[in-house]
């Protein structure tokens, strides 16, 4: 038997890849993950790590609260501190936000989350340094927190290599091994690597990992920006601060060493051709420039929340790259056109949130050919075929506007639906 | 009075460099430029300088770069300056011929003082200030982390390896910035915008009237080979029998 011969093959070493790894070899799988640069370098590394477990659906909901349980057995298990549990708030100025609030609590209750409404006075008490005089409803989020996603990371490789996972780093997928359709290795400037299955998990790269079978996956990678301040000296931020989300502006964020983290899904975001970055791109290697637009933009909207941070604010930049799909959902699974091939991408930046759940989906889906949660919006062939996803150029300006409407729609039982795929393509 | 900021244009120093197979010296294809971090600091602290002692300050800020170096003169735009200068040169130079190209922009435009960084992050030279300041007979005071404006010049606090140096000097002068001078802020929105709508000079070493006479040339370039070897040896002795064997020890 040669060297290079496991169980399964995962593509990318992103916590995606890293949690799918260490739950198939727990259960007993021989698995190899490669990955092209460094583990947990790519949009791993890059991330903000808030774990808000409430999702617009039940079903994403009772995942990610999953993931919470699973990121504590890991705790247990890798015998490190990685999840602070902080809390987090929701909080709406709008009647409509408003009503986005009530109806989650609705939903969140209806399974068992903790989440209750919370006095905007209590909320100005806990958050001191934050604008509240302007909300009209908050939201209050008792079990959710945030973690380093590198520890994450690091527990994940920590506890898979102890279950015999092979890491191989610096190793780029440059060619798919197919038998007609049926998948069974990957080339790399190491060599030949042979598993009867493989994971696609390259994130922002998985669409050119896709172009190696001449498979159409609907993602495209998309930038992103976030910003942690320095401690303000009159607006200190507990390290035990909740999170916060507020979608009206667009911004998210979390306490960090003492200052403030600030993300923003806003309406416009930059876009990336992977093709085109050179070949040992490094992620983590990435900054923004002192006039780029998505951070002024970001400054601006945290600005309305804490009007204490602005442009001079003494912070620390993070700029990454995101792999969104069309309707912000990942793709898990197989698709019609080979055998033996799986993909696990496309967590629109909730790949952080989602992968403890998603590793557990991922190994039951190849390990007993079906998953115990019900999977079906994130079933990777949702969009085989469909007309309106298929040419890179489309795929992009879906995947943007979806970025784009992340935190501009209204989740809620009274706000419209999800877009069905086949309909949208209408 | 008149501030001017020279502002270089950079690869970023935290990117992967490849080398140049056919010339000496880095591949351009697909670098990141920015502007030198310490010209960024210059820039913040003309600023500052605009709006807390002197009001009337105009701020100037001067790259010599190719056509593309005007996105590094929009920075400085963005973050506030009042004008940007681009002197186009696409052929490598050298800090001697840099400060020459300056000089004959200070000697038209009579700033009160020059402010910039002590060195640039990708050649490391640490010498234009100096060569800058020699050559038009100004006083220099170079490694600043602190300006104060007095009544006959400045206080300038200078990063030492003893200390810090507090010195005083008349102006015009040449301050060259060191790291901890100021954090420079970024950009805001509307600011951006401003900066959008400014239109940014253009001039040559040649309508300057200098012919570039280079002292330094680059004749070789290698990047550092940081990978390491690792590997289990069971016992001491093998340990010291493969120090033994790559020389590291006789």
């Amino acid at each position: 038997m040669s060297e290079n011969k496991s169980d399964i093959i995962i593509i990318g070493g992103g916590v995606a890849g890293l949690s799918t790894a260490m739950q198939l070899a727990r259960r007993g799988a021989a698995v190899t993950v490669l990955e092209r640069e460094q583990i947990g370098n790519g949009s791993t590394g890059r991330a903000a790590g808030l774990l808000g477990q409430l999702r617009g659906t039940a079903e994403h909901t009772r995942m990610l609260m999953d993931g919470v349980e699973i990121v504590k057995e890991l705790e247990a298990q890798a015998g490190v501190e990685i999840y602070v549990q902080t809390g987090s708030v929701r909080v709406a100025e709008t009647p409509e936000r408003a009503q986005e609030l009530t109806d989650l609590i609705e939903m969140g209750r209806s399974i068992n989350f903790d989440i209750n409404e919370i006095p905007i006075n209590e909320l100005a008490e806990r958050m001191p340094y934050m604008r509240t005089d302007d909300l009209t409803t908050a939201c209050w989020c008792p079990t959710d927190g945030h973690l380093q996603p590198a520890e994450l990371a690091s527990a994940y490789h920590k506890v898979g290599r102890d279950h015999g996972v092979r890491y191989e780093t610096n190793c780029p997928v440059t060619g798919m091994l197919l038998d007609g359709k049926k998948a069974h290795g990957v080339q790399t400037p190491k060599g030949e690597f042979h598993a009867p299955i493989l994971v696609n998990a390259a994130g922002p790269w998985s669409h050119l990992v896709a172009g190696l079978t001449d498979t159409t996956l609907p993602t495209a990678a998309l930038g992103h920006v976030y910003l942690t301040t320095q401690p303000h000296p009159d607006h200190p931020v507990d390290r035990l601060s909740p999170g916060f989300r507020n979608r009206h502006h667009r911004i998210y964020g979390r306490p960090e060493n003492g200052g403030l983290l600030v993300g923003m899904y806003g309406e416009d975001c930059p876009e990336f051709d992977m093709n085109t970055l050179p070949p040992d791109f490094d992620m983590s290697a990435m900054k923004a420039r002192r006039d780029d637009l998505h951070l002024a933009m970001l400054i601006h909207a945290a600005q309305q929340r804490f009007p204490w941070l602005n442009e001079r604010t003494p912070m620390h930049v993070t700029t990454g790259i995101m792999t969104f799909t069309p309707d912000g959902l990942p793709f898990c699974g197989q698709l019609p056109d080979h055998e033996g091939l799986f993909y696990c991408t496309g967590f629109s930046g909730h790949g952080i949130v989602q992968s403890p759940a998603i590793g557990v989906i991922m190994s039951e889906l190849i390990l007993d050919g079906q998953s115990s949660y019900d999977i079906a919006s994130i079933e990777a062939d949702r969009y085989w075929e469909v007309p309106g996803f298929q040419d890179r150029a489309e795929i992009q300006q879906r995947c943007y506007e979806m970025q784009g409407s992340y935190y501009g729609r209204v989740e809620g039982k009274t706000a419209a639906t999800q877009t069905d795929p086949k309909e949208a393509s209408a | 009075m008149k501030i001017l900021v020279p502002c270089k244009r950079v690869p970023d120093p935290d990117q992967k460099l490849r080398l140049n197979a056919e010339t000496v010296g880095i591949d351009p294809a697909a670098l990141t430029y920015i502007l030198n971090p310490f010209d960024a600091i210059a820039v913040e602290e003309a600023l500052r300088i605009r709006e807390t002692a002197h009001p009337d300050a105009e701020v100037i800020a001067v790259s010599i770069a190719p056509a593309e170096g005007e996105a590094d003169l929009r920075t400085a735009l963005a973050m506030g300056a009042d004008r940007a200068l681009l002197i186009e040169h696409n052929d490598p130079t050298d800090p001697w011929n840099v400060a020459r190209l300056l000089a004959a922009v200070i000697e038209h435009e009579q700033p009160t003082l020059v402010l910039m960084g002590k060195q640039a992050v990708d050649d490391d030279a640490n010498q234009t200030g100096q060569f800058l300041a020699a050559q038009l007979g100004w006083p220099q005071a170079t490694f600043a982390s602190q300006i104060e404006f007095i009544d006959d010049g400045i206080r300038v606090h200078r990063e030492t390896d003893l200390g810090i140096e507090v010195i005083r000097t008349t102006l015009p002068a040449i301050v060259t910035a060191d790291l901890r001078l100021n954090e420079p802020r970024y950009a805001s929105l509307p600011s951006i915008l401003r900066a959008k709508k400014k239109s940014i000079e253009q001039t040559t070493p040649a309508k300057l009237g200098v012919q570039l006479e280079l002292r330094v040339r680059l004749i070789g370039m290698e990047l550092i080979n940081s990978q390491r070897h690792c590997e289990k040896v069971e016992t001491a002795s093998n340990l010291l029998a493969k120090l033994r064997e790559t020389e590291v020890v006789g």
